[in-house]
């Protein structure tokens, strides 16, 4: 093509593209009249155009970001790292790679765990490989894995630990070819392990079916100390590891994996000692039993609202009949998920004596060793003694199916009435809000935070829609973890107190409302922007570099006229906060859906929002816009908007819902909103 | 003493760091001056640029396929921020010099990425002589691979008789700016960038079309020809 030609074809191209797609066609036959050849030729650019904004709609730096950093992920056989020959790699863990490698020093096969030079500057991954090198050798026991040395090779840091031969219990489970007497055995010496590690006052704090893994002579080891916990005074230069529970913070449905094995007081970030290994374990033991784990679900807040309020499905059924032995199993597991840790297994001992008890039992009865379990309860039911005639068995069950319906209603019943009464409560006279959060049952918490919700929507001048269950929890789980923060000794590294946080308040709440007044933007959308972006941290500069209380990307806020060195000062920043909302707002509309959508994603571009939201409004024109829908479709969002919804707008409402209710979370000061509105009126 | 210990006494980390910290600074200097000799017509430094944007791109990409496991997300434009903030030290960037960055690492990651995409679409197609990893095999996809290899081609045509609106892509598609960074970077209003990226992307795409129906006959008739010729030979 020429450019004088393309000149004339882009002319008639812009001008089409200009008109909406319904007037495209009649203005194509018109400024084409009498040129066939130039109206073809734009008509299938104009074609083109609406697929290839799928096509260009997310940049490759970020689609194939994985290509360039996997390309040389792999490190060939044959190469040497420090004396070691590597010969195949055999696994991938969070922060480096696992290889099998050769020592010819000792002529043995060695494991080796190497980190990447890229993590050396990331100061938590560094530390938490130090402390796995420190802890594990610290530790000298048959099932606990050996640690040879920790070295360095040029860039590159490793481990070499003893090479084991045999499967993860992760592997078993899914092999599921496990008898019973494995199961004993596997958690007898897993209990073992983490004795002795409790011994030498380190807990270990992942124990997860990954991390236990099995020699083919039967042997357990115990791996990975990566973010164990030494039990006495930590020393100043082993600031503890942030649990995986502070990443989960920040991506709803990513740690599936190890959130499932954390203990009640764990995920809501309190001290935890010992007794957080044992009701690990024990998840790992019903785990290996029934094939799933105690508590599930389908998100993590699912999950995490599961361990913490709900009992474990019984694992053999609640049949009369079953096996003592299977009794007392489930009576090991029951002590072990206990949420109470006073109520738990107090050590690792103690349960390892209880599991050994049942395993003599069942040798001296010579029952247990060709008893498979899990994915198939009923093979194990046959431990029940054969007494009875298959007729009267049908009987029985059929008596114990109707019980079983019986009780489920009259708990349905009973959960309803209790459930009615808490609400009633809440709303008559406002009783709830007068009272401390933390002393609040779960089921008060919960309708406290369905009240506040719909308090503060309507504040915002949205008409507050009923949430659903999936959205409440969501919101009382980041409000639960924000109320944990009141006493020092709970609060992790880079953690502050809640009031300590709120203290701040009066310094910056003026400057905003001021800002998002002039601008005419709700101010508990301003007065809350803040206190969720930086995760309460006034300037807090992230990984990306996005950072201050707006957490803008130095672009975005130099494009708002304010300089990288000035994006932790309030004074710039709100202004600069409120002129790019209130921009948006007026491309986009100011309905509370384009506006969390706009919340989402000051780093994201413009053109995000606006593709976003057509799809949003594609999907049904007519549906009510708030800040819930977006929540409720985020399906429809493409991944990071998904990610970021899931995250943000929980966590507005708990922001939102501590400031409006100060006493309730013991805050010496007026709620925010008034605050706010105080000054912007004065103006 | 053992490695684990010198680990242990918290000596070799600080060490690392400061190691770190000394070789960005080094680099910190040489790059500002590199863009500055590109921006006043030094192809040769655009030689040297690349592997050191390389790196530090790959470094990061790295850190954001991590965060994205953790499911945090990282924006392009931070990404490249920050690999500018990185390379050319900390100090307030000039703004003339992080347009030229721009315009650099977008042209490095088109670069890798058809680098890339060529690779899988030989492995694909006469890589049977040759050792595949899984991981290699597994990274990108052969559709994936075809789009890009064919974006590339058209934006080389579209370049003869269009080459800002080629720039605007390059800056938008492969550097992952936004319109107003795009237009900062190329000293263009807003409008026209929104302009030219819609009518190139329109331009584009149907050439992509056309080139990946060519571009299939192209490989039926090489795959018979080798089929030929292998039947010949037996």
């Amino acid at each position: 093509m020429t450019p004088e030609r393309w000149h004339r074809v882009e002319e008639v191209l812009q001008a089409t593209l200009d008109r909406p797609p319904a007037d495209r066609a009649a203005f194509l036959d018109e400024a084409c009249a009498g040129d066939d050849e130039l109206k073809s030729e734009t008509s299938s650019l104009v074609e083109a155009y609406d697929e290839a904004n799928d096509f260009f709609a997310e940049p490759a730096i970020a689609q194939d970001a994985r290509v360039i950093f996997n390309s040389d992920a792999q490190i060939d056989a044959g190469r040497e790292i420090g004396p070691y020959k590597i010969i195949k790699r055999i696994g991938g863990g969070g922060m480096g790679e696992v290889y099998l490698v050769h020592d010819p020093r000792l002529d043995r096969l060695v494991a080796l765990k190497l980190i990447r030079s890229w993590f050396v500057s990331d100061d938590a991954l560094l530390r938490r490989f130090q402390t796995e090198a420190r802890v594990a050798s610290a530790l000298n026991h048959t099932n606990i894995l050996t640690v040879y040395e920790i070295g360095q090779d040029s860039e590159t840091f490793f481990i070499a630990t003893e090479y084991i031969d045999g499967l993860t219990i992760r592997e078993r489970i899914r092999a599921a070819d496990l008898t019973l007497k494995d199961v004993l055995e596997i958690a007898g010496q897993l209990l073992a392990g983490l004795e002795a590690a409790h011994a030498a006052g380190i807990i270990h704090r992942d124990i997860k079916p990954e991390n236990v893994i099995q020699r083919r002579d039967g042997v357990v080891k115990i791996l990975d100390f990566g973010i164990a916990k030494l039990l006495e005074k930590p020393s100043p230069e082993t600031p503890s590891e942030p649990s995986p529970v502070v990443r989960t913070e920040t991506g709803v449905g990513v740690m599936l994996g190890t959130i499932g094995y954390m203990s009640p007081e764990q995920v809501r970030g309190l001290p935890v000692d010992e007794r957080t290994d044992t009701w690990s374990c024990g998840v790992v033991l019903y785990e290996m039993l029934a094939a799933q784990r105690p508590f599930g679900g389908q998100t993590n807040a699912d999950t995490l609202v599961a361990m913490l309020e709900r009992e474990p499905v019984p694992l053999f059924g609640n049949g009369a009949q079953t096996h003592p032995a299977l009794r007392q199993i489930q009576v090991v597991v029951d002590k072990a998920l206990r949420k109470e840790p006073v109520e738990r297994y107090q050590t690792a001992a103690d349960m390892r004596a209880d599991l050994e008890e049942i395993k003599r039992e069942l040798e001296i009865n010579k029952q247990s060793s060709a008893i498979r379990v899990q994915t198939n309860v009923r093979d194990i039911q046959s431990l029940a003694p054969q007494t009875s005639s298959p007729r009267l068995r049908r009987s029985i069950v059929m008596a114990i199916a109707a019980l079983l319906i019986t009780i489920i209603f009259a708990a349905l019943f009973l959960y309803q009435r209790h459930q009615a009464r808490a609400r009633a409560n809440a709303l008559s006279a406002n009783a709830l809000a007068q009272r401390p959060y933390l002393q609040m049952t779960e089921a008060e918490r919960l309708t406290f935070v369905e009240a506040q919700e719909q308090r503060i929507s309507a504040m915002m001048g949205d008409r507050p829609v009923k949430l659903s269950d999936e959205a409440l929890r969501a919101i009382k789980v980041r409000v639960d973890r924000y109320a944990a923060r009141q006493n020092s000794a709970s609060l992790k590294p880079g953690e502050e107190d809640l009031r300590q946080v709120y203290a701040r308040a009066p310094e910056y709440i003026p400057v905003i409302a001021r800002a998002f007044a002039a601008r005419k933007i709700p101010i508990v959308v301003g007065v809350y922007l803040p206190l969720i972006e930086s995760a309460y941290r006034p300037c807090y500069e992230n990984e990306i570099g996005a950072k201050g209380l707006f957490q803008f990307v130095p672009q975005t806020a130099e494009h708002y006229g304010v300089s990288r060195a000035e994006m932790c000062d309030v004074q710039k920043m709100a202004p600069a906060a409120a002129h790019f909302i209130a921009d948006r707002m007026a491309e986009l509309g100011d309905d509370a859906q384009s506006m969390t959508l706009v919340l989402l994603s000051y780093n994201r571009g413009e053109d995000a929002v606006r593709e976003s939201l057509r799809r949003l409004r594609e999907t049904d024109a007519n549906y009510e816009r708030n800040f819930w829908t977006l929540f409720a479709n985020r399906d429809k969002l493409d991944e990071t908007f998904q990610k970021e919804s899931a995250w943000y707008v929980p966590q507005f409402f708990a922001a939102a819902i501590i400031g409006e209710n100060p006493d309730a979370f013991d805050l010496q000061m007026p709620t925010l909103s008034s605050f706010a509105r105080d000054v912007s009126e004065k103006r | 003493m053992p490695a684990w210990r010198l680990l242990k006494s918290d000596k070799i980390a600080p060490r690392l760091f400061l190691l770190h910290r000394k070789m960005m600074s080094v680099s910190a200097s040489s790059v500002t001056q590199l863009l500055v000799d590109w921006q006043q017509g030094d192809q040769s430094a655009l030689k040297k640029l690349t592997p050191l944007i390389y790196d530090e791109l790959r470094r990061i990409a790295h850190r954001y396929v991590q965060h994205e496991r953790n499911g945090q997300t990282l924006q392009t434009t931070a990404l490249v921020n920050e690999a500018y903030l990185r390379l050319a030290g900390q100090k307030k960037p000039e703004w003339q010099n992080r347009a030229h960055f721009f315009a650099v690492t977008a042209q490095v990651m088109r670069h890798i990425l058809i680098d890339h995409a060529r690779r899988r679409r030989y492995l694909k197609h006469g890589g049977q002589f040759q050792q595949v990893t899984l991981e290699e095999a597994s990274m990108m996809s052969e559709d994936r691979a075809r789009q890009l290899i064919a974006l590339d081609e058209a934006l080389d045509e579209l370049k003869d008789f269009d080459s800002r609106k080629s720039k605007v892509v390059e800056l938008r598609y492969f550097g992952g700016l936004s319109l107003e960074e795009t237009a900062n970077a190329l000293d263009m209003s807003v409008m026209t960038v929104r302009r030219d990226w819609r009518a190139a992307k329109a331009w584009l795409f149907r050439k992509m079309q056309e080139g990946n129906e060519s571009d299939d006959r192209a490989w039926a008739s090489r795959q018979s020809e080798i089929t030929n010729r292998q039947s010949a030979m037996s």
